[in-house]
């Protein structure tokens, strides 16, 4: 068994998507646990990130081992519901691009990062209105709600879900990160944000910060 | 006509006939097998009526090489951009080099770099400032600054648009988000000038509502169209130079194919703004060899097989948040590279700390960057008189030519002498204050706002444009945006 754990965890280390989902097929058919399965997922990307920090690696090598996660976790998540645990999650996250804005590569990188840092992530897209940002936290109770604008005059979206937030008692249940080129901390302060991620990593740290994770 | 700077000799290939063909045939490929998506029903319709085989439901037209190469041949050599002042009127293509400002979010402060929200007067003295200076032949859209305190974020394209048909009589870009092309269009008929009507893509290849209707709506109005899709070399587009190009032109040329479909015959110039990404922070890297090299090699496709004007936005920014010896390695190199291979539009002055900054001292040292590329690219003359045998023969072994006529009448038109930079000795810099580039160019920027004056709109055209303002403001307020 030990082994195989130390298999899956080399596997988000070279990267070997293509191999992912097989990978923990057999795993959980050779009867590994699939807590410990997904532990060792975790203690692979746990290393990437620990090398994305120092420098070592960079973004194309935390999305690939983001990705070698997405195929094999829906495996391993599968099996633990089946035997009527829950799969562990740092907290869960909502996020999307908002109305009126089409660019999705920093809310990307910011959902992968999440995802390979062991949150719940939920996607809306992009050209998210107001409402299906609000129905999101009504229904799925996140941590957190991240909002991504890339043109100055889709910005003030971001202003106007907050403020749908708390006009509907919700402003209080969950924590609003902001970001995207356009946007700075004068501006989160401006609208009541309570955080700014000027960059991918720095929206994760955030989250962390906010969830008091190290 | 604003005569810009001719490009006097071939421009620089970096590619051989083999792989410009390798490059074109698969991006004939990528639109063949894969196709685009366009997000508009009006469009597929008209790419469908074109030839194109459309998937109603995916919103994706897959179009034939044949119809690529169709839309190719309509698209103008060159075209006429008509300006307030026909004067200032430009004509874009063949070897004919002429510079955009640049633009950014906010203002950039020189001495401490903090960026912060400018005002309308700040905006408006900005333009000013571009109008008078001679290498800026053109304006963007949004432009100088993307946010003008005190004004709603959906009228800051119209808003920027009237500012810069009151304080400028140049050229300019019409912007395409939330419907401001509706109201840019008119901004600009108000006042007799044209704009080049901006459709940019969302890479990797796609097309949304917005642009599409600002497609018809600028060609409706006779208005050549400025192409672009922005991307990110590892992100959106592959991190490859090669599988740049290609995805790059594919982007473009889908374009192309919907605006000649829809008005063939259309004035376009393609843009290229392909950035690489800082794979640390996944934010823009400008000023990159990779870029450098990606808009060599599109420039000579688009110059040489294409033949469609060509505009390179490479060296519009910087990642520096100061005027410092990074801003210019990022921008001049990437600017040179575009002037020497082909480009017939070069974004450059002004911009800073990426997109997100613009300093107007800034767009003034950029005057002189400028200027110094176009005196480079238009080479010099060779004439008997010019090589002046008998001026070399008349001063002789260890005599002086600073005295000869030639020296006297010449030396201002064989060589370009900044206007800006510090180039005094090191004993009269200590004594003339230590001026740095910056001061200089501060002391020209408050010269030229204390005596520029761009010829001001008419009363009617005043008036109009003030009405335009209040009916594009009531516009937005009933559709809920302000």
């Amino acid at each position: 068994m030990d082994g195989i754990l130390e298999q899956l965890k080399s596997m988000v280390l070279d990267f070997d998507i293509n191999n992912a989902e097989k990978a923990a097929k057999d795993a959980i058919g050779a009867g590994v646990d699939p807590i410990e399965a997904a532990n060792a997922l975790t203690d692979g990307i746990q290393i990437v990130g620990d090398k994305f920090g120092s420098g070592e690696l960079f973004l194309p090598d935390l999305v690939c081992a983001s990705e070698v996660l997405k195929k094999a976790f829906p495996v391993i998540n599968a099996e633990i519901e089946k035997r009527g645990e829950k799969a562990k999650s740092l907290g869960k996250v909502v996020l999307g691009t908002v109305f009126g804005d089409i660019h999705n590569i920093g809310k990307d990188m910011v959902a992968t990062l999440l995802y390979a840092a062991g949150f719940e992530v939920i996607d809306l897209g992009i050209n998210v209105n107001s409402e299906d940002f609000l129905k999101a936290v009504r229904e799925e109770s996140p941590d957190i709600l991240a909002m991504s604008a890339l043109l100055t005059t889709t910005s003030a979206e971001q202003k106007n879900v907050i403020e749908g937030l708390v006009k509907e008692g919700l402003r209080d249940r969950v924590k609003v990160i902001v970001g995207g080129s356009p946007i700075n901390q004068e501006f989160a302060d401006l609208i009541g944000a309570d955080g700014y991620g000027a960059t991918a990593p720095e929206g994760v740290r955030m989250v962390k910060k906010f969830l008091g994770i190290k | 006509m604003q005569k810009g700077f001719r490009r006097n000799f071939d421009p620089i290939r970096i590619l051989t006939d083999s792989q410009v063909e390798q490059l074109h045939s698969s991006t004939l490929q990528v639109l063949d097998e894969i196709g685009f998506k366009y997000e508009s029903d009006r469009a597929l319709k008209v790419l469908e009526e074109r030839g194109c085989i459309v998937d109603h439901d995916a919103k994706i037209a897959k179009i034939p090489p044949d119809i690529v190469e169709w839309a190719i041949r309509k698209t103008p050599s060159s075209f006429m951009v008509r300006a307030r002042d026909p004067e200032k009127s430009i004509r874009l293509g063949g070897n004919t080099v002429y510079f955009m400002n640049s633009a950014g979010a906010r203002y950039a402060d020189v001495d401490t770099g903090k960026v912060s929200m400018p005002t309308l007067e700040q905006n408006n003295e900005a333009v000013i400032v571009s109008d008078a200076l001679e290498s800026v032949h053109c304006f963007p859209s949004y432009t100088p600054y993307f946010e003008i305190e005190g004004v709603p974020p959906v009228m800051s394209c119209p808003t920027s648009c009237a500012q810069r048909m009151r304080f400028s009589t140049k050229p300019s870009r019409g912007a395409q988000p939330t419907d401001s092309f509706i109201w840019e269009t008119q901004l600009a008929q108000a006042v007799g000038a044209q704009l080049m009507g901006c459709v940019e893509g969302a890479a990797p290849l796609s097309l949304a509502e917005d642009p599409c209707n600002a497609a018809f709506y600028y060609l409706e109005a006779g208005f050549p169209i400025y192409i672009a899709s922005g991307s990110l070399m590892g992100a959106s587009h592959p991190i490859t130079v090669a599988g740049a190009t290609v995805s790059h032109n594919a982007e473009l040329l889908a374009i192309i194919v919907l605006l000649q479909s829809i008005r063939p015959g259309s004035g376009v110039i393609a843009n290229n703004f392909v950035s690489g990404m800082n794979m640390q922070t996944g934010d823009l890297n400008f000023g990159t060899s990779a870029v450098a090299l990606h808009q060599m090699a599109y420039n000579q496709i688009w110059h040489d097989l294409y033949r469609i004007p060509i505009n390179n936005t490479g060296s519009a920014f910087a990642n520096s948040k100061m005027i410092d010896y990074q801003t210019a390695a990022e921008k001049l190199p990437v600017a040179m590279c575009s002037a020497l291979s082909g480009a017939n539009l070069i974004v450059l002055h002004g911009g800073i700390t990426g997109e997100l900054a613009y300093n107007p001292i800034l767009a003034v040292i950029d005057d002189d960057v400028a200027k110094t590329i176009g005196k480079i690219i238009e080479s010099f003359n060779i004439t008997d008189d010019l090589i002046g045998l008998d001026i070399i023969r008349q001063v002789g072994i260890g005599g002086t030519f600073l005295g000869t006529k030639q020296t006297r009448t010449l030396w201002q038109t064989e060589d370009y002498m900044p206007k800006v930079y510090d180039k005094t000795t090191y004993q009269e810099w200590k004594n003339t204050g230590k001026k740095t580039v910056i001061e200089l160019a501060r002391e020209k920027m408050e010269e030229i706002l204390a005596t520029h004056k761009p010829d001001p709109l008419t009363d009617q055209q005043e008036r109009d444009v003030e009405k335009l303002l209040r009916e594009a403001t009531e516009y937005y307020k009933n559709k809920g945006l302000i």
